[in-house]
């Protein structure tokens, strides 16, 4: 029933303010998609222009291979699901739900067959006369997800909906959407800025900035392989070395890291991202054989996060400082305290290496 | 598992009617158009006629045509020239001591802690709910030639008749008005400024000159050009308490009644206009800035304020209460007596109106501002509604077009109104609709800011998850947007009904033969004599505004919902 929606050299310009900047992308029928990008990269004004509430500038939207720039929101037959929620504040949850089919002029049985059906679906039965003021904020989210399914809608579309949400609810909610989506098999595009969220729920995941997509890919292959250093610091967390190219190796401080993808890029001056689980502890008493001997290093542990299954430990490398994570278990194991001595090794493998670094996020 | 997949089919042959989807994309602009010719017709056509009988002989178009001799003979009528002068000094003086009144006032209702803030904004509130007549008639009673006051307890042969009248009652007229922009100013500003200011070593007075002053300017000087407007355009209390001191205002009462010189009402009219307009800008120019210094950050409790300080405040609000409540307490004691303030025995005579037929003027003013309601507060939240959320191409101007009836005095309107549709084409002319009209057209600047503020608090994703799920404007406007604006709603209503019952100067030139309106049935009884009639009839007024507004409170309270705005303030 899905059918393919595609955003052909997509721009959108207010004034002289560029929001989205020629974006091309394809969605499959049936897919899960994230927009993921920080607040004010245009992920929102892309799912507004798909939705229609707002005009593209130039470039196409295309769904089922008909352009439809033109149509009216009424129209598209699109499922919004609002960060606000939007309910209807004057409706029960009933009414709520049958609204769409209403407006559709289904007959009244079918109606109720499918409010039926809809309350069933997102775990709600017996709430049915209640109206949104008596409901969790949880609860709402679910009535407005069953109110924008109850139409069949072609495309559903969710913009941060669970933001305003408590972090729990958050993580049980994530679970119903998936379901619900691998279950109906509809497309479903979803904006955030969660990057846990996106990495959780995506079968695809768009990253944005300043109104452009950065790199387009599965959750692991984001994660695994930042196209950008923006990326790397933004999807996860990365610790990052700037240096110098020095004989097949890069220079920080006073010490050389082998570096296995070097050649990645040009330019004198490299910036290296290496994500805090990448890098390994060593014993103390380990010699580090077989190891890159320049990738050992010595230091002492300065403030340690307790995460739960990890433990993050911050310690200082040539005047930065730097995060590694520790399982828990091996927390344990070790006993590590503050200011204790530990060794550490960095991978040559597990640095991704950049040519720019990212403008920090404010 | 595909919950959805033997519904799908059958759900598939339910699509929106097209018919309506196309039909939908005409419904904005069809009301927006509407609203636009609305204003066209019934605003600037009527303005049209006035500028045309000003400026060209004999009123008919044409370059031959043009002259300025009306404003010759105005100008070098003695006379006729000095209304403006009166107009302008007693307006000025109004202003400067409404500002001053009410600058405490708002202060010592947003800044100290005194006792009884509720009571104080209650009775502040209370002129809004007479026509401005009620201040003249009590200051009458009190201080005119057979005054309480003046000729018994006194037994001076003073009288407050002509600009001194007119300043005073302006004065009590004024002071609500004056107040809703002052108390918003004053409470918006963060107090936590005075409390910096005083933690770093300054006097009280230092505070007060250099920090509270200074942060309510704008408040200040928007209060100031309102209640120069309210001033200059009244037409109740200055027609009553002026005696020969005449304003424009009166002039042009007196030019189109009682000498039929329409010509010369018309360039009255024009001159009056020009310095409401002045004053209307200055305000409107000046609360755009007032409302970008508001913010929305969380406010501070008020520390106590000192005991000293405490009680010079009550003191000072309890004396402007006080003389409210002398006003209205004398127009309401002076109805029920029987020769004020000879012979203090109860009576009902004065409640029977012989003169003017009964109690019909008073069910008349009940039916048209119960119309006046309805009509007005709909249509200002379909053009609210259709503006703020539907963004039609030409907001901006429908915009400018809808807030310039603030701008127009009522008895300038009202003459434009006789110059454009006394034909007999125009067959609401002379029947209660054209008053309606008038009466919806002269509040209408206030009853769309009102709407939109309304609006404004409805989340705009409701209305798009309307539109999304297919609803179409109409269904989305009766279905979602007029049920939750519903208290807002109402309370427009209350708003157009208050001031529809109370307006004098709107409407004097529309009332005829057939239509009588209560409102302006007091100066007619004062006028002849009746004035404990007058009384008796400003009163009848006076409980049933505060009869609606008792409703509207009631149903706030009980929807829970308190809408912002001028009659939410009671």
């Amino acid at each position: 029933m899905s059918k393919q929606l595609i955003l052909e050299n997509v721009s959108k310009h207010y004034g002289a303010l560029t929001a989205v900047n020629d974006v091309n992308l394809v969605i499959e029928p049936g897919e899960f998609l994230c927009f993921l990008g920080p607040s004010g990269c245009g992920k929102t004004t892309i799912l507004r222009m798909i939705t229609g509430f707002e005009q593209v500038s130039s470039g196409n939207i295309i769904f089922d291979g008909k352009v439809i720039n033109d149509v009216i929101p009424q129209k598209r037959d699109f499922g919004i699901v609002f960060q606000s929620y939007a309910l209807f504040p004057n409706m029960t949850v009933n009414e709520n739900i049958a609204f769409g089919l209403k407006m559709r002029k289904v007959p009244k049985d079918l109606i109720d067959q499918r409010v039926a059906q809809m309350l069933k679906l997102i775990g709600l039965r017996g709430w049915e006369s209640h109206y949104p003021s008596q409901l969790s904020g949880g609860q709402q989210q679910r009535v407005a997800l069953g109110r924008a399914i109850a139409i069949e809608p072609n495309v559903l579309l969710l913009d941060e909906p669970l933001s305003a949400l408590d972090a729990k609810i958050r993580v049980r909610l994530r679970t119903v959407i998936k379901r619900l989506q691998e279950e109906l098999g509809i497309t479903l595009i979803y904006v955030t800025h969660d990057q846990e969220e996106a990495l959780a729920l995506a079968d695809r995941v768009v990253i944005m900035r300043d109104g452009q997509i950065r790199q387009t890919g599965t959750p692991w292959q984001i994660y695994k392989e930042p196209r950008t250093s923006f990326i790397a610091e933004f999807v996860g967390t990365s610790n990052f070395i700037t240096g110098t190219r020095e004989k097949g190796a890069v220079r920080f401080g006073d010490r050389r890291f082998a570096v296995s993808r070097l050649d990645d890029t040009k330019g004198d001056t490299v910036h290296l991202a290496i994500r805090p689980e990448n890098i390994e502890l060593l014993d103390a008493g380990s010699s580090g054989d077989g190891l890159a001997p320049s990738n050992v290093i010595d230091t002492n542990a300065e403030v340690i996060n307790f995460l739960g299954a990890v433990v993050r430990v911050m310690f200082m490398l040539e005047g930065e400082e730097m995060l590694v994570d520790i399982p828990e278990k091996e927390f344990e194991r070790i006993n590590l305290r503050r200011r204790d001595a530990m060794k550490l090794y960095f991978p040559p493998d597990a640095f991704h290496v950049y040519s720019e670094l990212f403008k920090k996020l404010i | 598992m595909k919950p959805a997949a033997h519904t799908s089919a059958s759900l598939d042959r339910y699509k929106l009617s097209p018919v309506r989807t196309e039909v939908d994309r005409f419904i904005v602009p069809a009301v927006t158009i509407f609203i636009a010719l609305l204003l066209f017709f019934f605003m600037l056509f009527p303005l049209s006629k006035i500028l045309q009988l000003s400026f060209f002989k004999g009123g008919e178009l044409g370059l031959a045509n043009f002259t300025l001799e009306n404003f010759h003979k105005y100008f070098t009528n003695a006379y006729t020239f000095r209304a403006l002068w009166h107009s302008l000094y007693v307006s000025l003086a109004t202003t400067v001591i409404v500002t001053v009144i009410i600058f405490f006032f708002a202060y010592a209702m947003t800044r100290t802690t005194i006792a009884g803030k509720s009571f104080f904004r209650n009775i502040i509130m209370m002129p809004l709910v007479a026509p401005s007549i009620v201040q003249a008639l009590a200051l009458i009673y009190l201080f005119g030639r057979n005054g309480l006051i003046t000729a018994h307890l006194i037994g001076t042969s003073w009288s407050i008749y002509g600009p001194v009248g007119i300043i005073v009652s302006e004065v009590l007229y004024c002071l609500p008005h004056a107040y809703v922009i002052l108390y918003t100013t004053l409470s918006a500003v963060d107090i936590r400024l005075d409390e910096a200011a005083e933690s770093l070593g300054a006097t009280p007075f230092k505070v007060f000159t250099r920090i509270t002053l200074p942060s309510a300017k704008y408040g200040i000087f928007s209060a100031a050009a309102l209640t120069f407007n309210l001033t200059i355009t009244d037409f109740g209390n200055p027609v009553v308490i002026g005696g020969n001191y005449n304003v424009l205002a009166t002039e042009i009462y007196a030019q189109v009644t009682n000498l039929y010189r329409f010509d010369l009402g018309a360039t009255i009219s024009i001159i009056l206009l020009v310095p409401s307009l002045m004053a209307f800008m200055l305000n409107y120019y000046i609360s755009r800035k007032t409302f970008s210094m508001i913010s929305g950050a969380a406010k501070p409790v008020i520390p106590p304020s000192r005991p000293l300080k405490k009680s010079l405040f009550t003191s000072y609000c309890s004396l402007v209460s006080l003389s409210i409540i002398v006003i209205f307490a004398t127009v309401v004691i002076g109805s029920f007596v029987n020769i004020w303030p000879y012979d203090w025995s109860l009576t009902l005579a004065h409640y029977s109106f012989p003169s003017i037929g009964g109690y019909s003027a008073l069910w008349t003013s009940v039916w048209v501002s119960l119309v006046v309601g309805i009509i007005g507060a709909f249509v200002t939240l379909v053009a609210g509604y259709v503006m703020e959320t539907r963004k039609p191409f030409f907001k901006q101007f429908i915009y400018l077009l809808s807030v310039m009836p603030a701008a127009i005095p009522g008895l300038v309107m009202g003459l434009g109104y006789i110059l454009a549709f006394n034909r007999p084409y125009y067959v609401f002319y002379g029947t209660p609709w054209i008053i309606v009209i008038n009466i919806v057209i002269c509040n209408f600047t206030l009853g769309i800011l009102s709407s939109i503020s309304n609006l404004r608090n409805i989340d705009s994703s409701i209305e798009e998850a309307s539109i999304s799920l297919g609803g179409d404007t109409l269904k989305t406007f009766f279905k979602i947007i007029f049920p939750l604006s519903r208290v807002a709603f109402f309370q427009n209503f209350v708003y157009f009904f208050m001031r529809s019952m109370t307006t004098i100067s709107a409407v004097i030139f529309l009332v005829s033969a057939s239509v009588h309106l209560a409102a302006i049935e007091i100066i007619m009884l004062d006028n002849d004599g009746w004035t404990a009639s007058a009384n008796a009839m400003c009163t009848c007024i006076i409980v049933i505004v505060l009869a609606m507004l008792g409703i509207l409170r009631f149903v706030s309270q009980k929807t829970g919902q308190r809408p912002a705005g001028l009659v939410a303030d009671f």
